[in-house]
């Protein structure tokens, strides 16, 4: 006799919430609902909801816009595809302690044939509300089925959950369900809907040629796995690229010249991985397992994909050796693993013709060498603003990030002189300016840190009104001056004279 | 200390300046300017609007017309000045070229195009940054050309200055003083930054420089200039020199004329009363009466003095067309309803029957172009106009513009995204708009947006989309006011072409034609006369015992009781203009007889009678009058010293010495108030620009002190100004009103007569009218008229009338009736069908329609003929193959299908049918979907509509109905709402402070609960009082027996205002 293939069908209806919920791990009762919302057709709609939102009478798929003016307030995150999908990876991964054919329902479910191993677990009542009560304890609604096949499975899961349906017995058990059970097509549904067919079981009683003729064989052919007629074998999961390389020691080591040796290997193995996927790693971390339990981890950032082994160990041994507390080996490590956490796709490692490329590039080297050794935020770099506002015009990033961008605003024409000065003071200081011959004229002296400075030439003014709707300010007027020591300044006036009586002055920077 | 800016640049620049030009003008006269020069890019739109600003102006600068002139081969701007008549033509005509060559909307300049129209032009380069750049420009255009210079705190303007003056020196151009404002006011910045957010699609966060560094764009005093320019003093000086140079001012355009065929020998006066003789012998076949010839003499006379024959000449022309083509048409304005336009034909309003004396409104003072608008059948207007070009050219006719404004919604939904704002909010501010009506967003408003207007980004965001209303957006064709000229039109004001293929409009709208005096002839769209013309086509294919002769507006029976008695009780769904909420409630009270009473009823409710609480004195002294038909009324009267107290019997007599109409204020203003020609004249213009100039409260004062100084009671005074103000926001003059009034009662008559026919022309003229199909069919059927429903075995397209077994006319739904089926398939059946389809695989088979249409058809339940219902029809369609098969293998009829035994399909409740009906088509004959809510609401005590009627005056009450129309009146203090279920409809009233509290469900419920008190009217008009309503749409699901989306409410227009959701099927 043939063997009845058996499945189990898991659901988390609310996986993304749930995940946010567990970060919480206290439920906290008294917080605004919680709604995860997501953009389509340049509108918001709710995409996933905890179960107080839904007792609230919000839906999935509703408009955010008439969810928030039902309940107020409520608590919005933008929905994270990639999160949850790795959530479910990871849950999948934990049930592979059940049966070693563990397959994705995605975006929310999973399939577990539990083919011949339910006796394992005391029968396949017991592993049912084994699996479920383990993982609800872990804060997931969850709901689950078993039957003949995946769809008879799944089904059951989602509309009448914790129902196993005896070998054979699929086409009775899910007669009563309603046809979404059937199919997520919405146009089959439609049509079965206007036919006034509304159970499983009002569809099943038709002729299946007249099925097909109207709604296809695919369909025809997914009812008959759906009432166990016909068997669909389950999509084992792809095996994640692995992105690591560890090496074992018999003898805890000791010695640094054995742990740079092996890092070194380490760094070649995982750098032919790369190589093989054609990516580079943007972070990097070894970690070190010492015989007595102890791990001590250390991560390192690059501004580009990076395969080159020795690159590799020089910024990890530059790291090593920045920290304040070096590396105890205690009684030796048994395993060194060293793994890429980010890996970018590279392009093909030509090198360039181009002296600017290779010189750019080697800045990029001393900054992720800087970096390891300062720390990533104490290396930063400017990146342009687009605003009028001078003190505003640059702002620092770690220069490791390559996000941000900015096209500087050419300020300068041809040989004109520089319109701003090559250094800003952190923060303009207020100068005692004698007065000016006309009212936008510069002064013809000033004292700034107690030196007083005659005004030969100036230029100007150049007048800037503050960003309005920031936060008020004065209007400036600009002035570039040269002392009678040569010296070139950078003014302004904060405020016009016809606007507030005696405004003050300012040194906002140092021409070279 | 002089100086003249010459680079402004207006809100109609569109999104470039943030100030109105007359804000310039009137800004240019208060800094003592001699001058001020509008330039707009690339257009002349904005000129007429500066020039109405300037004729107000007590000592105004000259005002110089202009346009900056941007190009695309990267030649910098240039503002060209024309410096007479002819060079303005050539301006006007560059534009006009620039602007054909381009999409709608834009221009496209190259520098060679003002080289071909240079002469005569004054010309000032603007130098871009890199200044150099203007050299070859000025190479080329040596004389009347400048330079120009601006201080405008860019931090090197000095010697920026330096350069240019050098440069000037070189190319010996003189340089000129600019300040290139943007702005009247450097308070108008922070708009100009927001305008420029708007018009680069930014948000402000991250628009940075390519906003403006500061505020320094705005016009700025003469002394400032000088100081600005102390380096260049002549540059200043320059700016007078060149103002002297232009002697061109807008009212040297004035119109000529097209001169229409005149037989030889014939003056164009000659003609005309040739013509009108003639068309008087055909209308009074019996004699013309001597009265009739006596004013027609009259007329003639003063339209010879107004040398104005030529317009007769083009309307009668125009309106001859039409009518050999068989096309109903109507004129009405002020020179209409003259007998001269009833002989030629122009209007069928017999001017005896309705003495709206011609030359009283058209007073030899006022110098002014007479008005008719003919409105003509709205299906059949393209061919009117396709004639007025054929016999114009395209170079000589062209269409009004009309200026789109920002209004609250558009205000706040762009203002919305510059300051980041989500759509969500903004739309939902958007959302508690009334219609397009509405001038600021009021804090209510935003209130009921559920937004909390202190928030501060809100009321930011509120406060600058009110600062943004009324200005331009962009231009827009005019619905169809022609402007014809005998010269090329592209001389007085460039033209561009539209967005229809082979349609011009002009940069102008009606307000700038009529500031500058130009005639238009206005070829207007009405549906009414699509829908009577229907119906009297299909009276006469389906009239028994021999064959009549067609029906025409002025043989339709005239004084015809029944019809009066329908229209008397409020019986006038449909009927043209009398058909809304508040005019069904007139309609008892007023009780009209003659065509003069259906005049008053169409110009009675409206914001002039209904501001100046004209209404209700009216209605009373009707009363009386109805009763007792010699009763006389005290009219109002001065004191004796100040005037006979019979003074105003002629102008009032007609209405019961009640003013109704803008011709008795405007008499007034004259007879009771001593206005002078000219100052009534202001008056009238004031009113009619009231909305964007606020000059009324000089004319209020003049006019109620001026009625209160001769003795007229004050009340009375201060009311007639009130209507006037309402006139002002919704003018509608007798002479339309007597032109309406007529297609009133024929519409009324063909509701009476042949109710199927009206029902049926009602629904093929569609959209039109306020009701949806639903209503239109409830209440043929209330007239006992049989409706079938649309079906492929017997409809057409359209509606049509069939006659029953027992030989009645029974109205057939057309396919039209269903949603999303098109118009083409339709015509397949009707040409498939012969002598009818046997059975459905046979009209499959015969029509091969897409198996969409099918599906369309299956859904809207249209296979009965087949004997297949809604289910039955649908489950058999999907059993067809799917579109498109590869043709080569297609056989040429598609192999019959096995014939199939199946089970039947579960039958289908008749609620969910009814939903279907009105997914699919909007309407049901089944029943109506409160019927399947009725023991629900009856366990919670809600009344029927017609169980409102029956109550008892002052009765509580609350009554659920699904809305019909929503309509707020004028500047109405009350919303009416038209209930309506199964039982009949309901009127419910909603005062204006009930309805803030309730806006929400007004504005958003579909199945509304109002609950209130009764009230009944001696006439026999019920009204629910509302104190509360409730928004109850959500019960409508209840229909399907699940989960139904119910959407947002979408403003619409009632008629088509879905009270279920529509199908989602293959759409």
């Amino acid at each position: 006799m043939r063997q009845h293939r058996r499945i189990l069908a898991l659901w988390f209806a609310r996986l993304p919430t749930d995940r946010l919920l567990r970060k919480a791990r206290q439920p906290d009762s008294s917080a605004a609902p919680l709604v995860i919302s997501h953009k389509a057709n340049n509108a918001l709609y709710v995409y996933a909801l905890e179960a107080r939102a839904q007792k609230l009478g919000l839906y999935k798929g509703q408009p955010l816009a008439n969810a928030r003016a039902m309940v107020q307030p409520l608590q919005i995150m933008p929905a994270d595809e990639g999160a949850d999908a790795a959530l479910l990876e990871a849950i999948a991964d934990w049930c592979d302690r059940f049966t070693p054919l563990v397959s994705l329902d995605a975006p929310d479910g999973l399939l577990l044939d539990i083919t011949g191993a339910a006796h394992l677990f005391r029968g396949e009542t017991a592993l049912l509300k084994m699996v479920t009560g383990k993982i609800a304890k872990q804060g997931f609604a969850v709901q689950g089925a078993i039957a003949g096949t995946s769809l008879a499975a799944r089904a059951l899961a989602r509309f009448a959950p914790g129902t196993i349906a005896a070998p054979g017995d699929e086409a009775v058990t899910v007669a009563p369900l309603p046809i979404t059970a059937l199919t997520p097509d919405d146009k089959i549904l439609r049509a079965l809907r206007h036919a006034g067919l509304k159970t499983v079981g009002m569809v099943a009683a038709r002729l299946h040629s007249e099925l097909s003729e109207r709604l296809g064989k695919v369909f025809v052919n997914r009812l008959r796995v759906m009432l166990g007629a016909e068997e669909q074998p389950l999509e084992p999961r792809r095996p994640l690229p692995d992105l690591m390389a560890e090496q074992r020691f018999a003898e805890p080591v000791v010695t640094e010249e054995i742990i740079s040796a092996s890092l070194l290997s380490l760094a070649e193995t995982l750098s032919e991985i790369l190589e093989r996927q054609g990516r580079g790693a943007r972070m990097l971390e070894a970690g070190f397992f010492r015989a007595d339990g102890k791990v001590a981890r250390i991560a390192i950032k690059t501004g580009e994909p990076l395969r080159d082994p020795k690159v590799m160990l020089r910024l990890l041994c530059q790291k090593l050796d920045a920290l304040a507390d070096p590396l105890d080996p205690g009684f030796g490590f048994d395993l060194i693993r060293l793994e890429a956490l980010l890996a970018e796709e590279t392009k093909p490692g030509t090198v360039s013709f181009d002296s600017n490329e290779n010189a750019s590039r080697q800045v990029r080297f001393l900054i992720d060498r800087l970096a390891a050794r300062f720390g990533e935020h104490r290396v930063q770099r400017f990146v342009a603003q687009d605003t009028h506002i001078p003190e505003a015009a640059g702002v620092t990033v770690p220069a490791q990030e390559r996000d941000f961008d900015g096209a500087w605003i050419l300020k300068r024409r041809g040989d004109d002189p520089p319109r701003r000065p090559l250094r800003l003071l952190e923060r303009p200081e207020e100068i005692k300016a004698g007065l000016p011959l006309a009212p936008d004229g510069p002064p013809k002296y000033f004292l700034w840190r107690q030196c007083r400075h005659d005004v030969t030439r100036a230029e100007g003014p150049e007048r800037i009104a503050m960003e309005w709707w920031r936060k008020e300010g004065h209007t400036r007027d600009y002035f570039r001056v040269e002392t009678k020591e040569g010296q070139r300044f950078w003014l302004y006036r904060d405020g016009l004279f016809h606007q507030i009586g005696a405004p003050r002055w300012y040194l906002q920077g140092i021409f070279a | 200390m002089s100086y003249a800016e010459l680079a402004v640049t207006t809100n109609f620049s569109f999104l470039h300046g943030a100030s109105h030009p007359g804000d310039f003008v009137e800004r240019a006269a208060e800094l003592g300017y001699p001058a001020i020069g509008i330039a707009d890019r690339n257009t002349l739109a904005g000129v007429v609007r500066a020039y109405e600003a300037w004729k107000k102006l007590p000592q105004p600068p000259r005002l110089l017309i202009g346009a900056r002139l941007v190009f695309r081969d990267g030649t910098p701007d240039i503002l060209a000045y024309p410096k007479d008549r002819k060079a303005y033509a050539r301006l006007s005509r560059l534009i006009s070229v620039g602007k054909l060559r381009a999409e709608k909307g834009e221009c496209l300049l190259d520098f060679a195009d003002l080289l071909e129209y240079r002469r005569g032009l004054l010309l000032i380069v603007m130098p871009p940054v890199d200044h150099a750049m203007v050299k070859p420009a000025l190479a080329q255009l040596r004389v009347d050309a400048w330079l120009a210079a601006s201080m405008l705190y860019t931090g090197e303007d000095r010697r920026r200055l330096r350069d240019l003056k050098k440069l000037a020196r070189e190319t010996s151009t003189p340089l000129i003083a600019i300040n290139d404002a943007l702005y009247h006011d450097p308070g108008e910045r922070d708009l100009q930054d927001v305008v420029t957010c708007i018009r680069e699609h930014l948000v402000l966060e991250q628009a940075g420089t390519r906003l403006q560094a500061n505020a320094e764009r705005h016009l700025k005093p003469p002394e400032e200039m000088t100081r600005l320019f102390h380096d260049a003093p002549q540059a200043v000086e320059e700016t007078i020199r060149f103002a002297t140079r232009i002697s061109f001012t807008l009212d040297q355009l004035s119109q000529r004329y097209p001169r229409e065929p005149v037989p030889r020998g014939k003056t164009p006066d000659g003609h005309l009363r040739d013509l009108t003789e003639q068309g008087l012998k055909w209308r009074y076949p019996d004699g013309v009466p001597p009265n009739v010839t006596a004013l027609a003499e009259k007329e003639l006379i003063f339209i010879a003095e107004g040398k104005i024959a030529h317009y007769f000449l083009t309307v009668h022309d125009i309106v001859k067309f039409a009518r050999g083509q068989g096309i109903l048409c109507q004129g009405r304005g002020s020179a209409a309803n003259s007998v001269v336009c009833y002989a030629l034909g122009v209007t069928s309003v017999d001017p005896t029957e309705i003495d709206v004396l011609f030359e009283r409104f058209l007073n030899p003072q006022r110098r002014e172009p007479p008005d008719i608008d003919v409105d003509f059948e709205h299906e059949r207007r393209e061919e009117v106009i396709q004639y007025i070009y054929q016999r114009y050219g395209h170079r000589r006719a062209a269409l009004t513009a009309t200026v789109i404004h920002y209004r609250p919604r558009s205000a706040i939904r762009e203002v919305g995204k510059v300051f980041g704002l989500t759509e969500d909010i903004t739309g939902k501010l958007a959302d508690t708009v009334w219609g397009h009506h509405g001038d600021e967003l009021e804090e209510y408003q935003v209130r009921q947006g559920e937004q909390d207007p202190h928030n501060h980004a809100v009321k930011r965001a509120v406060n600058f989309a009110n600062r943004l209303m009324g200005f331009p957006r962009h231009l827009s064709q005019h619905v169809g006011g022609f402007v014809l000229t005998r010269d090329k039109l592209d001389w007085t004001v460039p033209i561009g072409p539209a967005a229809m293929d082979d349609r011009y409009f002009i940069e102008w709208d009606k307000d700038d034609l009529d500031t500058l005096e130009i005639m238009k002839v206005d070829v207007l769209a009405l549906g009414m006369l699509t829908c009577i013309r229907k119906a009297f086509d299909l009276i006469h294919a389906h009239a028994q015992g021999g064959c009549e002769p067609k029906l025409l507006l002025a043989t339709v029976p005239q004084n015809d009781k029944d019809t009066y008695d329908m229209l008397c009780k409020a019986d006038a769904i449909g009927v043209f203009q009398v058909e809304s909420r508040a005019q069904m409630s007139m309609l008892p009270r007023l009780r009209p007889r003659t065509p003069y009473d259906l005049t008053i009823e169409v110009a009675i409710v409206r914001p002039g009678p209904i501001q100046g609480n004209m209404v209700r004195p009216y209605l009373k002294r009707r009363a009386i009058s109805l009763k007792d038909p010699n009763a006389t009324f005290p009219f109002p009267c001065p004191s004796p010293e100040h005037g006979p107290a019979n003074e105003l019997h002629g102008i009032l007599g007609k209405t019961l010495g009640v003013p109704l109409f803008q011709e008795q204020a405007m008499r007034l203003a004259i007879v009771a108030a001593k206005f002078s020609a000219d100052e009534a004249n202001g008056l009238r213009r004031a009113m009619a620009t009231f909305r964007h100039v606020g000059t009324m409260h000089t004319f209020e004062k003049k006019f109620v002190e001026g009625m209160i100084g001769r003795g007229y009671d004050p009340a009375f005074a201060q009311d007639c100004f009130n209507q006037i103000k309402g006139f002002g926001s919704y003018g509608f003059p007798e002479s339309h009103a007597a032109s309406f009034a007529l297609l009133v009662y024929v519409s009324a008559w063909i509701k009476c007569h042949h109710p199927a026919a009206f029902a049926a022309a009602l629904l093929n003229s569609q959209p039109m009218g306020f009701y949806a199909p639903a209503e239109i069919v409830r209440c043929a059927r209330d007239h006992g008229v049989m409706v079938l429903a649309p079906d492929a075995a017997f409809s057409h397209w359209d509606c049509t009338l069939e006659r029953d077994h027992k030989d009645a006319l029974c109205l057939r739904l057309g396919l039209r009736q269903i949603d999303g089926f098109r118009e083409e398939d339709a015509q397949t059946i009707t040409n498939n069908r012969c002598d009818g389809y046997c059975g459905f695989a046979d009209f499959v088979r015969r029509t091969s329609l897409s198996k969409r249409a099918l599906v369309t058809l299956a859904e809207a339940d249209a296979f009965r003929g087949f004997g297949l219902d809604r289910r039955e029809g649908l489950w058999a369609v999907r059993r067809l193959p799917d579109d498109n098969p590869l043709p080569l293998f297609a056989p040429r009829a598609a192999p019959e299908m096995g014939i199939e035994k199946i089970a039947p399909l579960p039958a289908m409740p008749l609620s969910e049918h009814v939903l279907a009906d009105y997914q699919t088509m909007r309407l049901s004959l089944k029943a109506y979907p409160t019927q399947f809510l009725r023991p629900g609401f009856d366990a919670e005590g809600i009344t029927s509509c017609k169980g409102v009627g029956a109550l008892k005056d002052g009765a509580s009450v609350r009554c659920a109905g699904v809305v019909l129309v929503r309509q707020r009146p004028g500047e109405g203090t009350a919303i009416f709402i038209t209930l309506s279920d199964e039982t009949g409809v309901c009127n419910v009233v909603v005062w204006a402070r009930t309805f803030e509290q309730f806006r929400k469900e007004v504005m958003g419920a579909r199945l509304l609960l109002a609950e209130g008190k009764v009230q009944k009217s001696p006439e026999g008009v019920v009204h629910l009082m509302a104190e509360r309503l409730i928004d109850r749409s959500a019960d409508l699901r209840l229909l399907a027996g699940a989960e139904l989306p119910v959407p947002k409410p979408v403003h619409r227009h009632p008629r088509d205002v879905r009270i279920l959701p529509p199908s989602r099927d293959f759409h």
